[in-house]
């Protein structure tokens, strides 16, 4: 009983994405996210953001109207996922960090979760008109299988790294961070590995300017690709069938939209504690 | 040298601006995107996270002003246990005491009474003993009075003569030795 819902649910899912899917498109999903409309300055992908947006919103609201010291309902949902969220992050970022960045963190993991499970609901990028190609254009399209979403969180991330970086550091601490030799070394043995460690401080200087790049990529690529995967799989068969290749890769894609919401706000708080290791010790 | 940088640059440029185009990435789309998401983060900041952990910051206080409650509650029941035992035992000893007392006074009250009962006999016993001699006294010189009348009379008329003084405190002295004898 416990599995016959998800699994008619994932059924039903796939068979209405089909339908919507019409002839079995095989050309794919186009790399960039297309104006919903000629001359409308909107993309289909804005359009999930922000269904994604109102979705969180909603909830949101819904959970904390008439908020009660014993919860109940969303509010007993919404406590728990916080909370979770909040003692998780905690383990990686410390109880320092985590109060002065929990709010981020944990925006990062519900939004790229909320808009991954949205882009997989029937009719997204199944549903448009034909461009000039003879391509589907749809009307909606994954929120996060666009780069410019990707790039935009990735951004955001590298100037809050940067903020809470240099304010837990300061700039000294910081640059000491970077360039300065580790470990226990005296005399001429400190002397040799000053250019050593120079040298690894550029390298992790190239390191952090890559790693939004690698952000952005990594979830664009995931999203993308699972929705190419499923609109790929679904061409291959007539249109009243195209549910059931389909159907499998389904449920792995639930999978990967947590997974790389998962990963995206995993990394995001490792580099910055690998950054503010010692922040907070003075408050201790 | 500068001009080969300067081409190198131009050419990275360029691909980057075709990887950028290839992509879809423009400046109008990426600031909409990053607006989108910095409503996001405003959204959930403000009506979620700030809300929830609010909340969840009270239940936690409440929670640890329950322990401490609990705590100083245990510690002042304990007291109160202490303080009982000891008020016990102090009023166990007391009432002890208070017994013990009681017996002791109840003994010394008896004892006293009785000592004063028999005193009060004793006394009785003397007076009775004082005035039984008394009578006896008075009896004894009445009789000896009375005998001493009756010898007198007695031998004044045996002998037919008035009896001297000294006649009379003779024959009376020899009446009384022979009765007391």
């Amino acid at each position: 009983m416990r599995l016959l819902f998800p699994t008619t649910a994932v059924f039903l899912l796939t068979s209405f994405a089909a339908i919507a899917g019409g002839e079995g498109e095989a050309a794919g999903l186009p790399l960039d996210a297309g104006a919903i409309w000629p001359g409308v300055p909107i993309t289909n992908s804005m359009l999930m953001v922000w269904l994604s947006v109102a979705l969180i919103t909603l909830f949101c609201r819904a959970a904390t109207k008439q908020m009660a010291l014993v919860p109940a309902g969303f509010q007993n949902f919404a406590e728990w996922v916080v909370e979770s969220l909040y003692d998780f992050l905690s383990n990686i970022l410390g109880a320092y960090m985590v109060k002065k960045t929990f709010w981020f963190f944990a925006t990062i993991f519900l939004f790229i979760l909320v808009t991954n499970l949205v882009g997989l609901l029937p009719g997204v990028g199944t549903i448009g008109r034909y461009n000039e190609h003879g391509h589907i254009s749809g009307f909606l399209r994954g929120g996060n299988a666009d780069l410019n979403m990707t790039m935009a969180m990735a951004l955001i991330f590298a100037v809050l790294w940067f903020y809470w970086a240099l304010a837990e550091n300061g700039v000294a601490g910081f640059l000491s961070h970077t360039f300065a030799p580790k470990g226990d070394f005296h005399g001429l043995m400190r002397l040799f590995m000053v250019p050593i460690f120079l040298a690894i401080g550029v390298l992790e200087l190239i390191s952090i300017a890559v790693r939004p790049v690698a952000l952005t990529f990594r979830l664009f690529g995931n999203i993308y690709g699972g929705e190419q995967t499923l609109e790929k799989l679904m061409g291959l068969v007539p249109a009243n069938l195209a549910f059931l290749p389909a159907l499998p890769f389904y449920f792995m894609e639930l999978l990967v939209g947590f997974v790389q919401a998962l990963v995206f706000m995993l990394l995001t708080a490792v580099f910055l504690r690998l950054i503010c290791e010692h922040a907070g010790e003075a408050h201790h | 040298m500068f001009t080969l940088l300067a081409i190198a640059a131009e050419s990275q440029q360029n691909a980057v601006s075709e990887l950028f185009g290839k992509f879809g990435v423009n400046w109008p789309y990426f600031i909409a995107s990053c607006l989108n998401f910095l409503l996001v983060i405003w959204v959930l900041k403000r009506y979620a996270f700030g809300p929830i952990q609010q909340m969840l910051e009270q239940r936690r206080e409440r929670i640890a002003e329950g322990e401490e409650k609990l705590k100083l509650i245990e510690k002042q029941l304990a007291e109160s246990e202490a303080t009982t035992a000891a008020a016990i035992a102090k009023a166990s000893e007391e009432a002890l005491r208070m017994i013990n007392e009681a017996k002791q006074g109840a003994a010394a009250f008896s004892e006293q009474k009785a000592q004063e009962a028999i005193a009060q006999a004793q006394q009785i016993l003397a007076k009775a003993e004082t005035a039984a001699k008394a009578d006896r006294d008075r009896l004894n010189l009445e009789l000896k009075r009375e005998i001493g009348r009756l010898v007198a009379a007695t031998t004044a008329q045996v002998a037919g003569k008035i009896l001297t003084p000294d006649d009379q405190r003779r024959l009376n002295e020899e009446a009384l030795a022979k009765v007391e004898a």
